[in-house]
């Protein structure tokens, strides 16, 4: 008889660089590209991947008090999000063993691992603050 | 910049997770306070379609079969995703007002606004191999579907 747990963690894969694509010849691509859907379809088939969508390689980033607006991220970039998925999976080992499949990883993609949290952790640094004030108000 | 196959929806990615270093528990609260009313008024709005803190271990996976498994990235850079927002907007000048909106930009967080596509661009580029692309995935699917019955 096995038992199997129902918790599950949620896990984001955000998929860094894209222009890994380019100097690929056209086997290299279909591969990569038929690779891709049939890893994406089989995730969500199994229920591990909720959804997921690619990014326009251009946006905008806003930063400062001033709230400046700059053109970015720069498109052609090693670091830039060109997309994600959302996992809901086991644990964080298989969150790993899912993005190490990743079809663009041979040609020097690179996945980010990341929890989703709960709740922010600063909003829990803000609620244990007003907890110890409540705990001080009360001694 | 290829704007028909956008969704009308754009991911907000917030940089910068320590924003509230430095900050006294009363700032900190204040701040609180403010970016809760911020979402909860985004929300009401049916402005917000998913919105996620991402906690702060995370992992980089890179080389053939993932062979690379780093920590990372640290929160403490100003680079780091503390978390994301996928916002409903008209175009992207609503979607970079409302992201400039954001009160943790007061305190050094920066915003990524970037627009969320129904297909990838490295599709785009080959639009070609897509059709056949679509169906091996389709035959793929089919068996994986097959196997599991």
């Amino acid at each position: 008889m096995s038992t199997t747990s129902t918790a599950k963690s949620d896990y984001l894969l955000l998929f860094r660089g894209n222009v890994w694509d380019r100097g690929l010849s056209p086997a290299q691509l279909q591969k990569v590209v038929s690779d891709w859907m049939a890893w994406f379809e089989r995730l969500k088939a199994e229920g591990k991947c909720v959804g997921g969508n690619p990014l326009e390689d251009e946006g905008k980033v806003i930063s400062g008090k001033q709230r400046t607006v700059a053109d970015g991220p720069f498109a052609e970039s090693k670091e830039a999000i060109g997309g994600y998925f959302y996992l809901t999976v086991a644990d964080e080992m298989e969150a790993i063993e899912i993005a190490k499949q990743c079809p663009g990883l041979e040609y020097g993609s690179v996945v980010e691992v990341r929890p989703v949290a709960d709740e922010c952790s600063i909003k829990q640094r803000a609620q244990e603050y007003s907890n110890h004030e409540l705990a001080g108000a009360t001694a | 910049m290829n704007t028909e196959t956008t969704t009308g929806e754009y991911m907000l990615l917030f940089r910068g997770p320590h924003w509230d270093r430095g900050l006294t528990p009363d700032q900190l609260q204040q701040a609180m306070d403010k970016v809760m009313a911020w979402f909860e008024g985004l929300n009401e709005g049916g402005k917000i379609k998913s919105a996620q803190p991402l906690g702060t271990q995370g992992r980089i996976i890179s080389g053939t079969n993932g062979r690379f498994v780093l920590d990372g990235p640290f929160a403490e850079s100003k680079e780091a995703v503390g978390g994301y927002l996928v916002l409903r907007a008209a175009n992207l000048n609503e979607a970079v007002e409302i992201a400039r909106s954001m009160p943790t930009l007061s305190y050094g967080v920066s915003v990524e606004v970037r627009p969320i596509l129904a297909e990838c661009p490295i599709f785009q580029r080959h639009p070609d191999l897509v059709q056949r692309a679509r169906e091996r995935a389709i035959q793929a699917e089919q068996l994986w579907v097959a196997a599991a019955a």
